[in-house]
């Protein structure tokens, strides 16, 4: 009884089928594994990039791991964070460089295991990166020089106060600062620092600097903590009303500093959304959307002094709603 | 037997499937179109309803935050017209009560800041700009009103995001205005922890327009992303559907604010039916697999067996002496059909051999009607030389003549048996040629060379002298010199074949042709052909006469038939 065999065997492929069939409809998709290496897990700027991670994880329904080392120097820290990543398997790594080429071996390994790579903030020497999202710093840096310019009349002797060498972002924004400086024509740069990424180092060194040089009028901070610092070494030196010091970034100190006198600009970036943005392309591109992804997206950056502090603009750009306040 | 004409028709198995597979492909799209419509319309009505229930949900507690902030502000009220002493204690004790109420503040009638309470915290001396009150508000305002969402700027260090309520006090005190920075953190983290669908969220919004708060602000105020506020602040309260978002509107109790909730067809609806649409596609291929499957089971069911008569039908057509009829299986009906086919199988097989039999009955009845013909012209010749032999007293040869004769006509004769012993066949051969050649006066000569081996065979009666009679009338009587006939019997396998050859003038294919198709019309006795056409019928086409002639060379006769026993024939 050939037929009914076969007959048979038909029938129990088609109970597969609608089994199979059923499974697939009735099981949820299963969560993608994203993860955030960061910079630094202190710092205002990241928890407000954390703030907006998590946003974009809750939205798209993913499974976010934020991890960072303890300082912003740490690049082994970040390759071997990269690497065990990669290795537990993580659908996308979104990727905050502390140094634009040694990090990339460790980005590019975590790509061949299969991760696709999102930069935010500070991006890496890579191939593999498939958007980059974060400040256009060198138009920042640009800004930041701007602002002084703007603001102070007469020649500006300028000291620089920026953070580890290797890291791109902090390159690009002196750059920047510096490109516009020169091209005012009654700008020079008298001391460039590059200190650790931490409020106590960079005040230390900031005192040192304006000792040595007291002529400078006005110092450039290229990232928070070392904002942080310089406004700390202004207000302790008492140069409050001498030197003109442009932050970066928003941090309790830096706003305080603006109120006070010791810090006259802040070139704020937006941290959330770079955490948004970038866990939102990391879905894209694990979901197959990728294609119509920007290989560079530009999130606002905007100056706050004084005078518009306290505009509603402001405040939303400065103050995040997640803070909490103990 | 001609070769049928192709096949222009369908199969019934084919008609069958492809008859079921439609109306059930038919049927399943109806059902799944409509099942579908159906579905959709209920997901989209449960999504409104759910964005409804979301955003009167968030409508509801924020009018509770509010409700909650002007019994406080009554509350404030009344600890400030106590005395300095009891009112800085009652504030104090409201603010440890109250923890998410940041600073009470009081301005004079020019909007100078008198006194302010905060736990643990002290305004800074220079206050640039106080966002907490507004001197031209509170002027403009004759009750107690509220602002947005802002940052609290008094205090050093501190910057949590406060709504503020102002009130106007009663005049004769110091204080003329009143303002209580309520936190908005626990309505902000409220608001971004609603989530309509997954991707869904709700933000606050004032009559005109204004975002009052949105969880993704920082993401608004950098242009990464929208609201439509101009058609949202047209908006009735209500739920709004349109091709990707539902927006969903209420009004705040007591307050210009309003909660607007957005939510996406795409995920609530979309998701939904697009599973709903796989699933109904799976069960639509299997119910089509089963419908395919029975419908081809049934089919062969029926298709089958009547396919198997139809072989057996048309084997029967080719071969139906041979055919042996099997009975197809099946249901009931091609049973019927089967056994029907089967006797009428043996009827026509019967009806055949009783046909076939009347035939070979008949044609030996024929033949025995001419065998008992005896040529009439040989008698009298024969008689007249046997009469002239006895006038000369040649009374021995006469006697020889008479012998001869008498032999012919007995074996001829036989007893009426048409199968008689080789031996006798070649007596009556030579007997028939001893009394032609008397006749012919010695003009040829014979011989015999049987294998003696095939003397106890039995063959037909009558079959050499027909042959040996055409070879002296036709071979030998023209010719000029002795002639010479040799009959020769031998084995061959199975068969036996006589062979007459003489040296005669021979017959070109023509007369060959002729002679083999000619009926003897004129002449009385048996022809050649009839000779063949005798061995044919007893035994079959292989078996009969084969004829060689060269012109001046003369000509042999082959004859085959098979080796029979004494009763062979008749058995078979």
């Amino acid at each position: 009884m050939r037929p009914s065999r076969r007959a048979g065997l038909l029938c129990v492929a088609l109970a597969w089928a609608l089994l199979s069939g059923c499974g697939t409809g009735v099981s949820t998709a299963e969560q993608y594994k994203v993860t955030l290496v960061a910079k630094s897990t202190q710092t205002e700027f990241w928890l407000s990039v954390f703030a907006g991670a998590e946003a974009a994880a809750t939205e798209y329904n993913l499974d976010l791991t934020i991890i960072g080392p303890e300082t912003e120097e740490d690049y082994e820290t970040q390759n071997q964070m990269v690497s065990q990543a990669a290795q537990a398997g993580a659908d996308a790594i979104v990727f905050s460089a502390i140094d634009y080429k040694n990090n990339a071996s460790a980005i590019d390994e975590a790509a061949q295991k299969g991760s696709k790579i999102v930069a935010i903030d500070s991006s890496v020497d890579s191939e593999m990166v498939s958007t980059y999202i974060g400040t256009d710093n060198y138009a920042a840096g640009q800004m930041a020089a701007q602002a002084a310019l703007d603001r102070v009349d007469g020649p500006l002797t300028v000291g620089i106060i920026n953070y580890d060498i290797s890291s791109a972002n902090g390159q690009e924004r002196e750059r920047g600062a510096v490109d516009v400086l020169k091209a005012s024509g009654r700008a020079q740069v008298v001391a460039v620092v590059n200190t650790l990424a931490e409020a106590e180092h960079a005040r230390a060194d900031t005192e040192t600097m304006l000792r040595r040089y007291p002529q400078i009028n006005v110092l450039l901070a290229f990232n928070e903590p070392t904002s942080v610092g310089a406004a700390e070494a202004v207000e302790e030196l008492g140069l409050s009303q001498q030197v003109f010091l442009v932050g970066f970034d928003s941090n309790v100190a830096t706003v305080d500093g603006l109120q006070d006198g010791a810090v006259d600009a802040l070139v704020v970036q937006n941290p959330y959304a770079m955490g948004y943005l970038g866990v939102e392309s990391a879905y894209q591109l694990i979901s197959g959307h990728g294609g119509t992804l920007e290989r560079v997206v530009d999130t606002s950056t905007q100056v706050v002094d004084r005078d518009n502090l306290f505009t509603m603009d402001s405040q939303k750009a400065l103050f995040a709603f997640e803070q909490h306040w103990e | 037997m001609k070769k049928d004409a192709p096949r222009t028709g369908l199969r019934t198995t084919t008609i069958l499937v492809a008859m079921v597979v439609s109306v059930v492909a038919i049927i399943l799209c109806c059902c799944i179109v409509l099942f579908l419509n159906r579905y959709r319309s209920a997901v989209v009505q449960n999504a409104r309803t759910s964005s409804a229930q979301a955003v009167s949900q968030v409508s509801t507690t924020v009018g509770n935050y509010l409700k909650d902030m002007t019994q406080a502000m009554e509350l404030v009220k009344q600890s400030i017209s106590e005395s300095a002493d009891s009112r800085d204690k009652l504030l104090f004790a409201f603010l440890t009560f109250r923890p998410d109420v940041v600073a009470v503040t009081s301005y004079s009638e020019t909007g100078q800041l008198l006194d302010c309470w905060s736990l643990g915290r002290e305004p800074r001396e220079n206050i640039l700009q106080n966002l907490s009150f507004d001197l031209d508000m509170a002027r403009a305002s004759d009750s107690a009103y509220m602002t947005a969402p802002h940052v609290e700027s008094l205090f050093e260090g501190y910057y949590p995001w406060v709504v503020t309520m102002t009130a106007p006090l009663e005049p004769g005190g110091q204080a003329a205005w009143v303002s209580l920075d309520l936190s908005f953190s626990s309505i902000s983290s409220y608001i971004n922890n609603v989530s309509i669908g997954q991707r869904g969220y709700c933000f606050l919004m004032d009559k005109t327009g204004n975002i009052v708060y949105h969880p993704q602000q920082q993401l608004l105020y950098a242009g990464l992303k929208s609201e439509q506020m101009a058609a949202l602040a047209g908006m009735q309260d209500g739920t709004y559907a349109n091709d990707t978002v539902i927006y969903c509107a209420a009004s705040v109790a007591d307050s210009d604010w309003r909660v607007v909730g957005v939510s996406y067809v795409d995920e609530l609806v979309n998701r939904n039916v697009t599973e709903m649409i796989h699933l109904s596609m799976a069960l639509a291929v299997v119910v089509l697999a089963a419908a395919v499957l029975t419908s081809w089971l049934l089919s062969r069911l029926l298709g089958r067996p009547l396919r198997g008569l139809t072989a057996a039908m048309e084997s029967f057509e080719t071969d139906a002496d041979h055919f042996t009829y099997r009975p197809v299986g099946g249901t009931r009906e091609v049973q019927e059909l089967s056994d029907s086919f089967g006797h009428m199988v043996l009827r026509i097989q019967r009806l055949m051999s009783t046909v076939r039999e009347e035939e070979v009955n008949l044609r030996k009845t024929e033949l025995k009607a001419l065998q008992a013909q005896i040529n009439p012209h040989f008698l009298y010749n024969t008689l007249d030389s046997i009469a002239w032999m006895c006038e000369q007293g040649r009374n021995a040869e006469a006697v020889r003549m008479v012998h001869a004769l008498a032999r012919l006509f007995r074996i001829s004769i036989s007893k009426g048996h048409e199968l008689i012993p080789i031996a006798k066949e070649i007596q009556h051969a030579e007997s028939y040629l001893q009394i032609q050649k008397y006749r012919y006066k010695n003009q040829f000569t014979y011989t015999f060379d049987v294998d003696p081996a095939c003397l106890n065979y039995y063959c037909n009666k009558i079959t050499l002298q027909p042959i040996i009679e055409n070879a002296i009338n036709h071979g030998l009587d023209l010719l000029v010199d002795e002639g010479e006939i040799d009959v020769r019997v031998r084995q061959d396998g199975d068969d036996i074949v006589f062979y007459v050859q003489d040296n005669g003038v021979g017959m070109t294919p023509e007369q060959l042709r002729t002679i083999m198709q000619r009926d003897p019309t004129d002449r009385t006795g048996i022809g050649i052909k009839n000779v063949d056409d005798r061995l044919k019928i007893y035994f079959g086409k292989g078996y009969g006469l084969h004829i060689t002639s060269e012109p001046d060379v003369g000509t042999c006769v082959e004859i085959r038939m098979p080796k029979l026993e004494e009763g062979d024939y008749e058995a078979k």
